[in-house]
């Protein structure tokens, strides 16, 4: 369970984040809906411990992340805004390095990596170098090697953006089976199609401000719009469309 | 605490290094570059002292002269040959170092006891071929000298009148300062060892990491900031050492392939001396891979901080050039500087000397402090949020 409550970051003039506060429960699969630009990256950022908020706290599974964010990196499988890939590592050395740098055991790392290999349908490509790899089949590394060490947290920062229908298929099915598992799943994204198709509990981000928050029906009700789009259209208002 | 993660990126690093083509082909070259050089430099020198003991005498006239010319056969590594028609053009157009002529009258003014004459020509601004002209200089003279003694006895004289001066060569040898200051510069090819064996790790695991966009990935990792730094700074050490021991024992190759003994040179460079080098050297193997880190996590690109890298070798370099006119020379003051402490104390090695060891604990420290103090620097730059985000 992730906890953020009253985040805020400025870098220099520009208030990037200005009073965030969202829950993410276990077992919900919750999305931070917004236009680029809107400090959903920033906001998972401070989130994963790689950003110091200005204020606010944010606690994953009872872990004050701003005091040990070691602790909370622990706790969490993040899918980062970029996910570079060492071009001369194979896919297994890949899941193995991140496993081995968050303290698997040996024995399980080895039955987890195969575990994921085999979940995320990286079989063929297991021990060939990323080097050659389409955004797609890239992608699937990355999120691997993120949920090497059994997070009961995932943090996922556009993971369908630029993806393929094949790719995004295989994403959206871990999705749904890391929040089947009772995990707290909590991931960004400006795709409108995506969000309302997993996400249970929809984060509408603007400004750097929480715009509004519930299920998708619950913010078609508030906006008083027949569609996800038009109701995000009418939180977010005209800067929505421009992004 | 857990160190494993250091051990873990080490490894990861050392391996995603070996399998890059251009990283290996660079370090082999930086390798081979030295050693071959100083090879090449020595043999250089080596031959042209040879050339100068083993020597044909172009000779014009010998019919003139067979007393001279007999003498000269009967000296050793001499070999005298038919002269060219036109001695003057041959030695300008460099088809003879010199050519040796004597003149028709020199039969008769032998015999009546006057100077016989006899004519060397030579081109002096020719470099190479100084020593040969030099070597028969003293071959004529000598002969005069043994020939003016012989008349000298044969008239009741003593010999030991005609000389007022009795002039003895202390050879302070050419070619052995010329093949002193070659050996000045394996400690620079060392040192350089270092910088550019661990070159390679130092710029791709810091500004590489970043422009690929890993370096957010990575440190999601539990793995407190300093661990991450000492990881890609163990595996360019180790990098770095392998750069020096290859520049060492291919060095040792080079060097017993030359006949150096003919060069008068006191250098040895054995298993005895490649161990006390590297063991004096190793702290700089430790220290250029912390600057070069601290250096590239400035760099967003690979092609950036290798720019930084080339300033930083051209400064290490400095102390190798200026020894090539001033020969360091071990001073207590040198020893704190790192390099410079280890450039004089391996001039004590390779001369046979054992170095002070005062002098390789000081400079050994200086320089461990200098890694403590860049691997800090360079933990707190990995732990700004400028350098983990900022593209």
């Amino acid at each position: 369970m992730i906890q953020a409550s009253n985040l805020r970051k400025s870098f220099g003039e520009v208030h990037a984040v200005n009073g965030v506060s969202f829950g993410a429960p276990d077992g919900v699969v919750t999305g931070l809906l917004g236009p680029n630009g809107a400090g959903k990256t920033t906001s998972l950022r401070m989130v994963y411990g790689l950003m110091k908020p200005d204020a606010g706290t944010i606690s994953i599974d009872g872990c004050d992340v701003i005091a040990d964010p070691l602790g909370g990196q622990k706790r969490i499988g993040v899918l980062p805004d970029l996910s570079g890939l060492y071009p001369r590592l194979t896919s297994r050395e890949h899941i193995r390095y991140f496993g081995e740098l968050q303290g698997v055991p040996a024995l399980e790392l080895e039955k987890r990596m195969n575990q994921l290999i085999e979940a995320l349908d990286l079989k063929s490509i297991a021990d060939r170098r990323v080097g050659g790899f389409s955004h797609g089949e890239r992608t699937k590394v990355a999120l691997a090697r993120a949920l090497v060490h059994n997070p009961q947290n995932i943090i996922l920062d556009e993971p369908t953006n630029g993806l393929d229908v094949m790719s995004t298929r295989a994403v959206r099915e871990m999705i749904r089976r890391l929040k089947a598992e009772n995990r707290c799943v909590v991931f960004s994204s400006h795709v409108m199609q995506e969000v309302s198709a997993l996400c249970d509990r929809i984060v509408v981000i603007a400004r750097g401000e929480v715009v509004a928050e519930g299920t998708a029906e619950e913010l078609k009700e508030l906006t008083g719009k027949a569609t996800l789009e038009d109701a995000f259209v009418a939180l977010v208002g005209p800067q929505g469309e421009l992004a | 605490m857990n160190f494993a993660a250091i051990k873990t990126i080490a490894r990861k690093e050392l391996i995603d290094s070996s399998r890059d083509r251009r990283a290996i082909y660079s370090l082999i070259f930086s390798v081979l570059v030295g050693p071959i050089l100083i090879g090449f430099m020595l043999n250089q020198i080596a031959s042209q002292e040879r050339a100068a003991h083993e020597i044909k005498v172009p000779l014009v006239g010998a019919e003139y002269a067979p007393i001279l010319v007999n003498w000269l056969r009967q000296q050793p590594g001499v070999e005298v040959v038919e002269g060219p028609a036109d001695p003057e053009a041959s030695v300008r157009d460099r088809k003879s170092d010199f050519v040796v002529v004597v003149e028709k009258d020199f039969a008769e003014k032998f015999r009546d006891s006057r100077p016989a004459p006899v004519q060397l020509y030579a081109d002096s601004t020719r470099q190479n071929a100084r020593a040969k002209v030099r070597r028969i200089r003293g071959l004529l003279s000598r002969f005069s000298g043994e020939i003016a003694g012989m008349r000298l006895i044969a008239r009741g004289v003593s010999p030991s009148l005609a000389n007022s001066l009795k002039v003895e060569d202390v050879e302070v040898s050419n070619a052995q300062q010329r093949a002193a200051t070659v050996f000045n510069i394996i400690p620079m090819f060392l040192i350089l060892a270092a910088f550019s064996g661990a070159m390679q790790i130092a710029t791709d695991t810091t500004a590489g990491e970043r422009e690929r966009g890993s370096l957010e990935p990575l440190l999601l990792n539990p793995v407190p900031r300093w661990q991450v730094v000492a990881g890609k700074w163990l595996a360019a050490t180790i990098a770095a050492l392998l750069g020096m021991l290859m520049t060492l024992v291919i060095t040792a190759k080079v060097l017993s392939k030359l006949p150096l003994e003919d060069l008068g040179v006191r250098y040895h460079l054995g298993q005895t001396e490649i161990i006390l080098l590297l063991l004096t050297v190793a702290p700089v193997a430790m220290m250029a891979p912390a600057i070069q880190i601290y250096l590239a996590c400035f760099a967003k690109s690979f092609k950036e901080a290798q720019s930084y890298m080339a300033f930083l070798v051209f400064g290490v370099t400095i102390p190798g050039v200026l020894s090539t006119f001033y020969p360091i020379t071990n001073r207590p003051w040198m020893h704190p500087i790192p390099i410079i402490g280890q450039y004089a104390a391996s001039m004590d090695i390779l001369g046979g000397k054992m170095p002070s060891v005062v002098g390789v604990v000081l400079a050994a420290a200086a320089s461990l402090a200098l890694v403590g103090l860049f691997l800090w620097l360079a933990t707190k730059l990995l732990s700004s949020e400028k350098i983990i985000f900022g593209r």
